[in-house]
């Protein structure tokens, strides 16, 4: 611990020294955040009542983010960033911790190619590499978003990227007829390490040729293939899977209006080389759509049409933020039995444990508690069908969208399940209607999903309903200062089947699952505004989970949070 | 241009869509046959009534059921109470899952002597059981270091200290996991951790210097059975490797490698110990450390083996048995 202080220590001084020069060419960048947190739990065992598990638990932590970006000359730029995190309790080593946060080099070369080594944020397409967030709330209230910011920050999301880390390089060519530009893109990043005995060097690479033929015109061919490097390790079998994809967009004006139309083909190959009991999946995915964009009503309608092979694999796009399987931070364990508490909506909302930073290999498991009908995404093998949208965007931000989809192979029986998810969000300024200057705004959701399978045989029936209502509100009563509330409620009933899947993503068992779940999530909070990067925020929620089941015990989680943030 | 690519990326969506073919197929198990009650269709065999495992023979379980089940075949020795389990989760039970090669899960070994096996279902209450009967053991293949079947061997080294309660013996009971005989160590030596040894010099052996085990230490396996005794202080059984690297007949411990494999008894009963030699490492006072000598572990230039069994001095009385030392090749023992 001393030792790396005397090199931070060392390093400010290096950069003291750059600092003073002339021309500036190192700044610092970062951020620091401060959380205390107050957290009761309330246990309503039907069995017995709870008497081991500890109610109460505070505690909470101080953290600097300091990055410190180097530029030796106009072409290059090196960022290093660490952090200090200090638990609340924990002095000089006993729960202080000292971390490199971020390190990447990027720069020019010829003023032409952009290259940039070390960490990197890398997004292709919804099929090859995309990060779907696809349990996420779609219109979470401020007072939550507050929190789930957090978790973005610390899992490095921007929008839908991936962390990764790795090479990236990106340059493009200009024309002077027929076509505009060449675009081209490639990264090599590592997926995991080898440890010389059992586990391959793993890869992901990718690369995209985008050929803008003008303004209203463009197309790519993508790739992104994941592989094992032959020779880190003696066992000869070696995983690829390879996605290829063509995309290509088209935008036209009729009249003062917007028309665009895009699509996406491509395929993908999943498999292990020597192993005869993997198999060779091999499969094909459409996602085609058009847009009107009427300017005179602000509105955006949107028809598309999807289909994704049962056999299409691509890690890139269905590797899920969300990991079910790790334990929550706050009361993993409850009941006398000490049972594993479930994720929760208070876990998905604020908890950054359960967030995956990075892709994974390992096909992670859906959780149809909160998302049955499209856990993967757009990128959800084994779907096919169509969907639409209205986005009307003046002072309200409105948008209904509708998903009607069916399997293309039946799970377990040749009766296929029918999806259908219907979406309506809308964010109301009332501060416009009021004709007042201080914020108003209030945030209203819902999400159905619905899932059906009518069969022969009655025990192969599936009717599955998965709602969510939102509402939020946020006031600024003072300059600066503002009250906020919000309401989540997510209930998922019904009976449906779980499928384990092998190593291979191959299906070899159903659990039927009967659920009951009803969770609900108030919330109050306060938050000064220092500056637009600066905030003090206190936050009062209470969490209530209840299982009309009985598979898992009831349980409420109250929990009381003071944060402070900045960035800088 | 645009409205070419236009016509070329709609022509290639709709030949796109129209080229998926029917599935007339499901992915994973039947649920219908999953949730359905349980029969079974074909009844519960064994392929051979007597069966002698020492011309490496193999006895195949077979049955068929309406379903995918989890099931158990328990195969229990008459006379030895040997146990062998073999489970699966199938709709069929034949050659590709239950084959029985005279193996044990549970010590001791079996001997010839009439087997029953008991079929279970999960969440079935009703078991079947058929019968066989061992008319020739499973033969162990590999290089035997000590079965103690002839007791101490000429040749071998052995120390024991001079503490209370002693026994470093070969003894002969009905605990003896193979054959008859078995190494018996117990004692209490309050002044150090070690209560005895025996040292396996190649040359105990034969007239080669070096064991006669191969040169890649990614086939070599090491193997030994260890019996926990209850109710007693956790013994350390220690494993010495030394090498004779420069091939010149005796082993420098300054300058050649020795290897080590080290052995906490926490348990109760036999269990089977197997390493493989590439996963040996070099202990000092228990701690890794780095091996003096090359630092490849070669099994072709073992020249001596030593077993030592050990005991923390302030816990007192410890205790644990000894049988089967064997190298294996190409994977673990299977006794």
């Amino acid at each position: 611990m001393i030792k790396k202080i005397n090199i931070l220590i060392l390093l400010m001084f290096v950069v003291n020294v750059c600092y003073s020069q002339k021309e500036r060419k190192v700044t610092f960048v970062g951020g620091a955040r401060s959380v205390m947190t107050n957290n009761r739990l309330v246990v309503n065992d039907t069995i017995a009542e709870d008497t081991s598990t500890a109610k109460r638990n505070t505690g909470g932590y101080a953290l600097i983010d300091l990055g410190v970006n180097i530029k030796p000359n106009k072409n290059t730029e090196i960022l290093g960033m660490f952090r200090i995190k200090n638990n609340f309790g924990g002095f000089w080593g006993s729960g202080v911790t000292f971390d490199v946060r971020q390190l990447y080099m990027k720069g020019v070369v010829a003023n032409a190619l952009r290259y940039q080594l070390g960490d990197l944020n890398l997004k292709q397409t919804a099929f090859t590499l995309f990060n779907h967030h696809a349990d996420a709330i779609d219109s979470l209230p401020t007072v939550f978003n507050l929190q789930r910011n957090i978790v973005n920050y610390e899992k490095f999301y921007q929008k839908n990227t991936w962390r990764m880390q790795g090479a990236n390089v990106d340059f493009g060519i200009s024309f002077k007829n027929i076509i505009k530009e060449i675009n081209f893109t490639g990264f090599t990043t590592r997926i995991n390490a080898t440890n010389f005995s059992s586990v391959p060097e793993r890869l992901m690479s990718g690369a995209v040729i985008q050929i803008v033929q003008s303004n209203k015109l463009s197309a790519s061919y993508n790739i992104n293939s994941v592989y094992d490097v032959k020779g880190t390790v003696l066992d000869s079998n070696s995983f690829t899977n390879k996605v290829q994809t063509i995309d290509a967009s088209y935008t036209t004006k009729i009249k003062e209006n917007n028309l665009t139309i895009a699509a996406e083909i491509g395929n993908s190959h999943y498999a292990y080389s020597v192993d005869t009991l993997a198999p060779h999946l091999k499969d094909y995915f459409i996602h085609a759509s058009a847009s009107y964009k009427i300017a005179k009503y602000h509105t955006k309608a949107t028809i598309g049409y999807l289909e994704v092979g049962p056999e299409f694999r691509s890690i890139g796009a269905q590797s899920k933020d969300i990991n079910y399987n790790t334990l929550p931070v706050y009361y993993d364990r409850y009941t006398n039995a000490q049972n594993i508490r479930p994720i929760a909506l208070i876990d998905l909302i604020s908890n950054d444990n359960i967030y995956n930073r990075t892709v994974s290999s390992k096909l992670l498991s859906e959780n149809a508690w909160y998302n049955n009908a499209m856990p993967y995404g757009l990128a959800t093998f084994n779907r096919v069908g169509a969907y639409g949208s209205i986005h009307y965007k003046k002072d309200i931000d409105a948008v209904v969208s509708y998903y009607n989809l069916n399997e293309i192979k039946g799970q377990g029986t040749l009766a296929l399940q029918n999806f259908s998810i219907l979406k309506c969000n809308a964010k109301i300024p009332l501060q416009v209607y009021l004709k007042t200057a201080k914020k108003l705004e209030v945030q209203l959701g819902t999400q159905m999903q619905n899932t059906n399978r009518t069969s022969a045989v009655e025990i192969e029936n599936v009717t599955f309903k998965n709602t969510q209502y939102t509402a939020g509100i946020n006031w600024e009563v003072f300059p600066n200062f503002e009250l906020m509330a919000g309401l989540v409620s997510q209930n998922a009933i019904g009976t449906h089947f779980i499928a384990d899947r092998n190593v291979y993503t191959e299906v070899t068992y159903f659990h039927q699952n009967k659920l009951d779940i009803q969770q609900q999530m108030k919330a109050v909070g306060l938050m000064y505004h220092f500056s637009p990067k600066i905030y003090l925020n206190t936050i009062y929620q209470q969490s209530k989970f209840v299982d009309g089941n009985k598979q898992f015990a009831d349980f409420n989680i109250n929990q009381f949070n003071i944060i402070y943030n900045m960035l800088f | 241009m645009e409205k070419n690519l236009s016509i070329l990326l709609c022509a290639i969506l709709f030949f796109s869509i129209s080229c998926r073919k029917n599935k007339t197929q499901f992915d994973g198990p039947s649920i219908n046959e999953i949730y359905s009650d349980f029969k079974i269709i074909d009844s519960f065999k064994i392929n051979k009534d007597s069966v002698n495992f020492t011309n490496a023979e193999t006895a195949v379980f077979s049955a068929k059921f309406n379903k995918i089940v989890d099931w158990t075949i328990s195969i229990y020795g008459a006379t030895s109470k040997a146990t062998k389990i073999i489970s699966g989760s199938s709709k069929q039970i034949d050659i590709s899952n239950a084959t029985w090669n005279g193996s044990s899960t549970v010590f001791p070994i079996f001997n010839t002597e009439n087997c029953k096996a008991i079929l279970r279902v999960k969440d079935v209450t009703d078991s079947f059981m058929v019968s066989t009967k061992i008319v020739g053991t499973k033969k162990l293949d590999g290089f035997m270091i000590a079965d103690f079947e002839t007791g101490i061997k000429t040749g071998w080294t052995k120390f024991a200290q001079t503490g209370a309660n002693m026994d470093f013996q070969v003894k002969s009971d009905s605990l003896a996991p193979e054959g008859k005989k078995y190494l018996s160590m117990a004692g209490t030596v309050e002044w150090g951790w070690l209560i005895g040894l025996i040292d396996f010099p190649a040359k105990a052996y034969g007239t080669s210097p070096v064991f006669p085990l191969g040169t890649n230490p990614n086939s070599e396996y090491f193997n030994c059975l260890i019996y926990g005794v209850p109710s007693t202080n956790p013994s350390l059984v220690l494993f010495q490797f030394r090498e004779d690297e420069n091939e010149n007949g005796t082993f420098d411990a300054n300058t050649e490698d020795e290897y080590d494999y080290q052995v906490t008894v926490d348990w109760v009963g036999w269990k089977l110990i197997s390493v493989k030699y590439a996963d040996l490492g070099y202990l000092v006072n228990g701690a890794p450390a780095t091996p003096k000598g090359n630092g490849l572990r070669d099994p072709n230039k073992l020249t001596k083996i030593s077993m030592l069994h050990l005991a923390d001095p302030n816990d007192g009385f410890a205790s644990s048995k000894l049988d089967l030392i064997i190298f294996t090749q190409n994977g673990p023992l299977q006794p």
